[in-house]
Parts: C-alpha cells; structure tokens; sequence
C-alpha cells in the first residue's frame, strides 16, 4: 500500500493513526503529557519535507520514538550530567588535564581488553555497528550468519560496557 | 535488562516494524519503560566509547627503506601498534589529541595515515572530516596515505598543507610555522601563497604575517626529535629554544644574546629533565635558569642577571 507522498497524506495518516499513536506515546511514558506530544508530533510531520514515505505508519512511530528520546534528553540535561566516562570524576579541578588524559587513555584500553575477551566476532560486530555504523542486518550479511547471532553478540558487548562503566563511576 | 537491550537494538534499526509489539512490552510492566531508558543510556555510552576509538584496520607493517632516518628496532616495533583514540570532548565528533612534555605518541588514522606526535604538543580531528588533521600546538611528522581524490590535509592555523603523497614534518609556534619534506610532495597554502615543497625542502615562516621562505634540509635529520635526538646545521639557538620546550613542557626563551647565537650538531633530549638541561647547555654554550612560567636561555660566559 503505497501513502500518498504529500505532508497533508502523512498528517492523514496520523489522524487515522491517532489511538495506536497515543496508546504508544503513554506506554513510552509520555503520561498526561500524550495528546500534547501528539501536537508536536503532528507539527513535526507537517515540517517534513514531501518525500516519498514506504512505510508511513512506521515513519509516525519512528517519529514518535523520536520525539520521547528527545524529550527525555532534554530533562536529563536540565539535571546536572553526573559522570563523562573519561572523567576521573566530577571536579575538573582535583586532576590536572595530563593526568585526565591518561586515565581516559587507560579505560579506553581496558574497554578494548573487555571486548576482545568476549570473543573477535563481538568486538568485530561491535565496532562495525559502533564505529562504523553498519546496520545489523548488513553485518549478519557479511558474517554469514542469523540477525539474532548478531543481536546477541551485540547484546554481550553492551553488558561488558554496563559493567565497565559501573567499575568507572565507583574509582 | 536483556531484553531491553534487544528492544533498543531492534528498534534502532532503520526497518523496524513491530511498534505494536513494543508498545505491548512497555504496557506488560511499568519496570519496562525504565530498563529500556537504561539501556538507551547504555547505547549512548557505547556510542561515546566508539566515538573514542580507532576505526579498525588492521596495520600492514612498511618496509623499513620508508623512513628515511634510523629508527631503532625497538620504535620501529612501536609503530605496529594501533594507538587508540580518545578525546577530552568538546562537541560530537571532534577528537583532540595532547601530549605532555616529553611525551610522543603514535596515532593511525582510519585511512592508515600514520602521525608520530611530539611532546607538548596538540593535534585536533573531526570525525565527519577524516582526511583533515588540525595541528594545534607543537610538532608532528606525518606519513599519509595518498590519494589524488582526496587529499590528506593539515591545518596549522589559517594555512592548509596539502598532501600529495608524502613524509612530511610540522611544527606550530603560534604564527610561526615550519614544514619539512622527507618523500612524496606538501603544497603549502596561506594567504597570498601557493608554495610546493619536494624532498628535501624546507619551508620556514616565523610569524603568521611574515613571508614564508624555502631552504634545502637533510631529510635524514628530518623527524629524528622520534629518536630523542634534536639535529641543527646553524640554527638559531631561538630554534633550538622552541625545540626544547616540547621535551621540558615550559616555554624556552633565549634572551640576553642567546637568540644569536647559532649551533651545529646533535642534541639528545631524552632523559631526565635535568640530564637534558645539562646536555643542552653544555653543548650550546647556554645557562639554562628556571622560573615560574618558563625556562631562560641566557649566554653562558655573559654576566649574571
């Protein structure tokens, strides 16, 4: 089913759309704040430019997806940001920039220890998704291998890190 | 928490259609819609962390015959080595190497363009511009990897040095600048100028304003700083001043006559602070006097201030 391509056709399909889209902006935790968001959500689709969609219903949750990440970044950073990973820690002060360098030197090493560790296909897949920003799909591709082997590979590297980075805030 | 992990993964895919399966995950617990905020945290932090480091490509070891100068075995043996990245952040994507004084260290690109960095010294790159290197402060000599469509570039200020296949060395003190060829080819660009530079050349300009001038070097001295070793054919000793402060991390000025003085000949500066000041001024017929902010090269038969 190919959308009419025009903003009007998406803001349509928004419309039609609304229950599902609002049902997911509360499960996202937008709360009482939903019929809101989904103001400026409609405001957001209305900017786009009039590109051709595929998918128009997964573009307005993509959108919408969107949108929480971006209001939740915006509280976060109205809090006060506790912890750079390369910091030794909060007060710039307590370690001069030569030392701060060297410590983020260091845990940089011991993430590239940890990734090795798992195995050369994760700290592969890691970096190629990371780094080079490959789609999952297109490294399964390349390995020859399932989309999910690929997901649990990722999967394993994203625990090591959680685990670096809580070693991190506790020095 | 896995499984929140897989949610991220899944939907932060460009194709991702099962919306109504992660809403439904979200509404099965209230626990859910925290532990996947975690987890796009973690992917935040992953994407920080990759930020930091190296493209990967693995290092294909050069034939010795490619660096003009002796390289003991065991730098040589250094320079396999894939020195990972990181980068005191000022904004997405731009990485900032420094170094303290004293310290070298040894960086390859993503393309496989190699750049040995001396002491005290500062070099910025932005990921969205691969082929450009902005040398900030101080000295490094870089080994690029040629391409004719797109052309390895260093910043020194206002002036852009273009590669055209080349080993070339640099040195940034504030306006001044000075650039040697060892292989291959630099065009040099700054206001007003377009200047090639071959093997052998080496460009000197001593303020931003002043004219840049070519003179024939040896490329065999060019980059020996690597080996600790400071080599002049009747410098100034306000050259060897500047070259001095990378190795002390203070600035080094030759007052008092001193900057007229000229020398010839090989200085060591490796070692301890004070085994280099002692060689330094040994050799260069110098008194070397510390005080707060910098070091003061004064004549050494010339009265005490």
């Amino acid at each position: 089913m190919n959308a009419d391509q025009t903003p009007s056709g998406l803001q349509a399909v928004a419309l039609h759309e609304r229950p599902r889209l609002l049902r997911f902006l509360v499960a996202r935790g937008a709360g009482e704040d939903a019929e809101d968001l989904f103001q400026e959500l409609w405001q957001r689709v209305a900017r786009t430019a009039a590109e051709p969609v595929a998918d128009p219903v997964s573009y307005l949750f993509r959108c919408a997806e969107n949108l929480m990440r971006d209001v939740r970044r915006s509280a976060v950073s109205r809090e006060r940001r506790q912890f750079e990973w390369h910091e030794a820690g909060d007060n710039d002060a307590e370690y001069p920039l030569g030392e701060r360098v060297l410590i983020a030197r260091e845990r940089l090493q011991q993430v590239d220890a940890a990734l090795e560790a798992l195995g050369p296909r994760v700290a592969q897949v890691f970096r190629a998704y990371r780094i080079e920003g490959r789609s999952q799909a297109l490294i399964a591709r390349e390995h020859g291998v399932s989309l999910s082997s690929i997901e649990k590979d990722l999967q394993k590297a994203y625990r090591a890190l959680a685990q670096l980075k809580a070693k991190f805030l506790a020095e | 928490m896995d499984t929140a992990r897989l949610w991220v993964l899944r939907v932060n895919e460009a194709d991702f259609s099962g919306w109504d399966a992660f809403t439904q995950w979200l509404e099965e617990d209230p626990g859910h819609l925290a532990l996947y905020e975690a987890a796009l945290a973690e992917d935040a932090f992953a994407r920080d962390i990759a930020a930091a480091m190296p493209a990967v490509l693995p290092f294909t070891p050069r034939k010795p015959s490619v660096w003009r100068y002796a390289v003991p075995g065991a730098m040589a043996a250094s320079l396999t080595g894939v020195v990972l990245w990181f980068g005191v952040l000022s904004g997405a994507g731009i990485t900032e190497i420094t170094t303290g004084p004293g310290e070298m260290r040894d960086i390859t690109l993503a393309d496989g363009t190699q750049i040995a960095l001396n002491g005290n010294s500062r070099i910025t790159y932005d990921a969205d511009e691969p082929r450009m290197v902005t040398l900030a402060a101080g000295e490094a000599l870089f080994e690029v990897e040629h391409d004719d469509a797109n052309p390895f570039v260093v910043m020194v200020g206002q002036t852009r040095l273009v590669d055209a296949g080349t080993i070339f060395n640099v040195t940034s003190d504030g306006g001044a600048i000075e650039v040697g060829v060892a292989e291959g080819a630099v065009i040099y660009y700054a206001a007003g100028a377009e200047i090639t530079l071959n093997p052998g050349d080496r460009l000197t300009r001593p303020s931003a304003d002043a004219p840049a001038q070519v003179q024939r070097a040896d490329t065999a001295a060019m980059g020996s700083w690597r080996d600790g070793l400071l080599q002049y054919d009747n410098a100034p000793l306000s050259d060897v001043a500047r070259d001095l402060s990378r190795a002390l991390g203070k600035p080094v000025r030759a007052v008092g006559g001193a900057q007229q003085m000229r020398y010839t000949g090989t200085l060591s500066a490796t070692g301890s602070q004070q085994a280099v000041l002692e060689a330094a001024s040994a050799l260069l017929g110098v008194r070397l006097t510390e005080t707060s902010d910098h070091w003061e090269m004064t004549p050494a038969n010339a009265p005490s201030p």
